[in-house]
């Protein structure tokens, strides 16, 4: 394939990436923005392998082809809980690939056209490879948080920040002489700053609890992004720059979003210092007694309820409550009650985890609602049943400034007249905060796993 | 402070602007109160109700204007009432101050305080002492009442020994106030109920009253700032005039409720939906006093057609219930007023300004205009209370701080860029190039993304992120023992996993999304 053919063929791959991206703003387009991410993936591949100066096809096919049936296989067999997982093992997987593409374009580069072209192109290796090996080792890390391998409670002690630091510093050591060239081998120096960088990897990712998670998970999409863009820097590919960069913007941006929902600033999620740091001012006390109740009183309590607003959080997903918590809805709508989702912008461990959960069990998205729509109308609501969440209804939120958790924008369940909360033990949430709600007076509780309890319920409700 | 409640002029007017109940909240608020003999007679409240209550009866009309400073009446004054008030006398009653100048004129020539009770605005904090929904409700109900009186059957379906009843069918058009409780007393009679209204928001409401919303397959919402509707465009009303066609031959009952404040109501049943309808059907003309929405209406007129129809152009008040509403509503303004104690009228409060129509020597008509903000997914109408004006500064502080970051950062930009012209070669300022512009885009197109689709949308990108198998695809060598070749291989390998495996899972979750 000519060069100039091949360019326009990035120039369209490129454009379908964007409508892509754009196409999963909403959901009536995002199945057509992954048709058009599909194809303009399938466009770039093609277009790439025949240009003029690949070589090695019949490796390339047997690779491409390996790697099909293990991401299909992969994809089809993975529940949707364990969504989080793959989707950060996946991000690991493109960090390895930034890597080796960096050690390979070491190895194999064309004459340089001056000094300052050899600087630039060694900067990009370098930048390319950190980026990619921080990437790679975070996001096993992330991926062993989330499948429960490693304790998802933030690994820190106090000369953390130092170390880091350290190490970050004597990465940048290593790239200045690296670009310049002839004092070390240059190929010591990127071994050693690969490792580096894989430690750097691992120590960032592991200071940060479980309930950020979401944060790291998109943050390390976001630095796949900008891997592959110092790849396209290197190989002096622009296909490569443009769908890198909007990766890797991309989802910075949506890192930004969840740190505003968690009222969090960014950069202390990312550095790792958002363990939990009391704040100056009196505790609040908290008054009152924990009531519990059995399944047949909520039931009755459900029956006499014209509205009913359902708060799920990661609770739900663990006991995979989704099912049953649906059925329960349409027994509730039959009966002509309105039924509604709350969601709050970081239940989960995903951004919209609970909104994938519920699809999947078939809850039609018109009753899924955000946080702010159902807090409009919270104190009219009749009954909110929280079922497996815990820190997004604290009213510690809003109430005690001593909480890690103040000024967190929360769901205010504590103003419906009623609550019932579904709960396996009075453990605190992530933050590991108590939470006052359980001793409100117009809030019970019903212990028990997720997923029993709600079908207990519905065998009840149905008698 | 004296209030003055005289008993209307106006001969069909049965209300009153107060009843014993709320006389007796006016007197706690501090107020004296002196009434009209046989005010309220022709709402069921006597002179010795009244006297109970505490009020003062008085028997020559000259004498309660003569001494109250609060004149509380529930229709215009007549010309020759208005030269009766006594300088500064303050005057809270329906004024139709879009119809009625000449009346403003002489109010304000007389330097009366005119408060007109339907102009009041429709805002939350407002709701209290918002006469025209508690009047619309009233009318509503009894709408539905009068409309069964006429209609020769029951409204609900029933099965008895002497055979099968079939349920009326009850059409309300204009979901307002009185279109609801039109919905709500008809539903709860047992009839079936449909409403149509041009405001798709009120398509909630309608069902939650047990109605079926009718709608026309026309994209257009008739809804405004004001809360009430909009003239729809032609084609608009020719499918309405259409649907309605389909439902005069269906339906047993009309209610139509439709008003668009300072106009004529909209003609929306006409004589072609009448002549379609079965005999014995009745029609309710709600807006029969601004000219009907029925074609055939005559207004205050009970009379049928030549095929049978009934067109009710009046229903009756229910003077006294509608009376304690009306006179709650007033008590709950005066409580607004700052009662008797601190009794003041405030020109700068949103209330005040909308609906105090002359004051002081001046005629305020039409009022300041105000922006009701109406939020996208709710049909509360959000009050814009004087904090506002906080807000709204603090915005424009806030936007000028903004703008001075982005300046700094553009200088900032502007010299890096700089450094990297004056350095770098060309061809990697075509890729920086490149770069920036792509960044950009990025940010912008995931600005708005709903958080519903947030897993997706990373499972996406991450497939896409796979791109860097063109850096494996650009290295790999024909040289089976290459190392290039291995670091390739692998590169390939892992980055088209990723591919796969993030296109499939996330077209399998949007699979799953649905409405």
């Amino acid at each position: 394939m000519a060069k100039e053919l091949q360019t326009v063929a990035y120039l369209f791959a490129s454009i379908l990436f964007i409508l892509s991206l754009s196409g999963l703003a909403s959901q009536t387009t995002a199945k057509r923005g992954v048709l058009y991410g599909i194809a303009g993936m399938i466009i770039a591949v093609v277009a790439t392998v025949f240009g003029q100066e690949v070589q090695g096809h019949i490796f390339i096919l047997t690779a491409i082809l390996i790697a099909s049936v293990i991401g299909v296989v992969l994809a089809r067999k993975v529940e949707m809980t364990a969504m989080p997982q793959l989707v950060a093992i996946l991000h690991s997987f493109v960090g390895l690939a930034a890597v080796l593409v960096g050690i390979g374009s070491y190895l194999d580069h064309a004459e340089f056209s001056s000094n300052a072209a050899q600087t630039i192109h060694f900067v990009e290796v370098y930048v390319g490879m950190f980026i990619g090996a921080v990437t790679f080792t975070g996001s096993i890390v992330a991926w062993g948080k989330l499948e429960g391998k490693i304790a998802s409670k933030p690994w820190n002690f106090n000369g953390l920040k130092t170390l880091n630091l350290t190490v970050f510093i004597f990465i940048s050591i290593l790239g200045i002489l690296f670009c310049s060239q002839g004092i070390m081998p240059g190929g010591l120096i990127i071994g050693m700053m690969s490792f580096l960088s894989c430690f750097l990897g691992v120590s960032l990712v592991m200071a940060i609890g479980g309930g950020d998670m979401p944060v790291v998970v998109s943050m390390l999409n976001s630095y796949s992004g900008w891997a592959a863009a110092a790849a396209g820097f290197m190989l002096s590919n622009d296909l490569l720059i443009v769908t890198g960069a909007l990766v890797g913007s991309s989802g910075a941006i949506l890192s930004i979003h969840m740190c505003e929902a968690m009222n969090r600033s960014f950069l202390s999620v990312i550095f790792a210092s958002s363990a939990a740091k009391p704040q100056s001012g009196l505790k609040v006390a908290i008054e009152g007694e924990v009531t519990a109740v059995d399944h047949e009183t909520v039931v009755a309590n459900l029956k006499m309820a014209k509205s009913v607003v359902i708060v799920p959080g990661y609770g739900m997903a663990v006991a995979k409550a989704q099912y049953p918590i649906y059925q329960l809805t349409q027994l509730l709508r039959d009966q002509g009650k309105q039924v509604r989702f709350a969601i709050h912008p970081v239940a989960g461990r995903l951004p919209g985890h609970m909104n994938v959960l519920l699809a999947e069990a078939n809850v039609p998205y018109d009753i899924v609602c955000d946080m702010n729509e159902i807090n409009q109308d919270i104190t009219t609501t009749d009954l909110v049943m929280v079922l497996g969440a815990n820190d997004v209804v604290n009213p510690s939120a809003q109430h005690d400034p001593s909480s890690s958790i103040f000024g967190m924008p929360v769901i205010e369940a504590w103003k419906a007249k009623q609550v019932v909360v579904m709960k396996r033990s009075m453990n605190a949430g992530y933050s590991g905060e108590d939470n006052p709600l359980f001793y409100k007076p117009n809030v019970s509780m019903l212990y028990g796993d997720a997923k029993l309890s709600v079908e207990q319920l519905n065998i009840i409700y149905n008698r | 402070m004296k209030i003055g409640i005289p008993s209307e002029a106006t001969p069909n007017e049965k209300r009153v602007a107060g009843t014993p109940l709320t006389v007796e909240r006016l007197r706690k608020q501090g107020f004296e109160v002196c009434i009209e003999s046989n005010a309220g007679i022709r709402a069921g409240y006597t002179n010795d109700n009244y006297i109970a209550a505490g009020a003062e009866v008085l028997d020559s009309v000259q004498d309660l204007y003569g001494q109250s400073d609060i004149i509380l009446k529930v229709k215009e004054p007549t010309l020759a009432e208005v030269d009766q008030m006594k300088p500064n006398t303050v005057l809270i009653c329906y004024l139709r101050p879009a119809q009625n100048e000449l009346l403003l004129e002489r109010l304000n020539n007389q330097y009366v305080s005119a408060f007109a009770v339907d102009a009041i605005p429709r805002i939350t904090r407002a709701q209290k002492m918002d006469v025209l929904s508690s009047m619309a409700n009233v009318a509503g109900y009894r709408a539905v009442i009068e409309s069964a009186f006429h209609f020769g059957r029951f409204l609900n379906g029933q099965i008895t020994a002497a055979g099968k009843v079939e349920p009326a069918k009850v059409l309300v058009i204009g979901a307002g106030v009185a279109g609801l409780a039109a919905i709500g007393a008809a539903n709860s009679l047992g009839a079936i109920v449909r409403a149509f209204d041009t405001r798709k928001e009120v398509a909630e409401q309608i069902t939650s009253m047990g109605a079926q919303f009718l709608t026309v397959d026309i994209n257009e919402d008739g809804a405004t700032s004001t809360g009430y509707s909009k003239q729809m465009s032609e084609e608009f009303i020719k499918a309405e005039m259409q649907l309605f066609l389909e439902q005069a031959k269906e339906v047993d009952i009309v209610i139509t409720t439709a008003q668009i404040p300072g106009r004529q109501a909209p003609r929306l049943w006409l004589d072609y939906h009448v002549a379609a309808m079965k005999a014995g059907s009745v029609i309710v003309d709600l807006a029969a006093e601004t000219g009907g929405n029925c074609q055939l209406t005559r207004n205050g007129e009970v009379y049928t057609t030549d095929n049978g129809v009934t067109i009710l152009g009046k229903v009756n008040q229910l003077p006294r219930q509608a009376s304690q509403l009306y006179g709650t509503n007033l008590c709950n303004l005066l409580d607004d007023l700052g009662k008797a104690d601190q009794f003041k009228i405030d020109m700068q409060d949103l209330i005040v300004s909308q609906a105090m129509v002359t004051h002081q020597g001046k005629i305020n008509w039409p009022p300041p205009p105000i922006a009701v903000t109406q939020t996208i997914t709710n049909t509360k109408e959000t009050p814009r209370t004087d904090n506002q004006h906080v807000q709204e500064k603090k915005e424009a502080l806030e936007a000028s701080k903004k703008l001075k970051s982005t300046l700094v950062s553009l200088v900032f930009m502007a010299a890096l860029l700089f450094i990297v012209g004056q350095t770098a070669p060309q061809e990697f300022i075509q890729h920086f190039t490149v770069f920036v512009l792509a960044v950009f885009v990025g940010w912008q197109v995931i600005h708005n993304v709903s958080h519903a689709l947030h897993t997706p949308l990373m499972a996406v990108t991450n497939a896409i992120s796979g791109i860097i198998v063109i850096g494996g695809l650009l290295q790999t060598k024909n040289e089976i023992n290459h190392l290039l070749t291995y670091l390739s291989f692998t590169a390939i390998l892992v980055a088209s996993i990723n591919i796969v495996g993030g296109f499939v899972v996330s077209y399998r979750m949007l699979k799953m999304f649905k409405k």
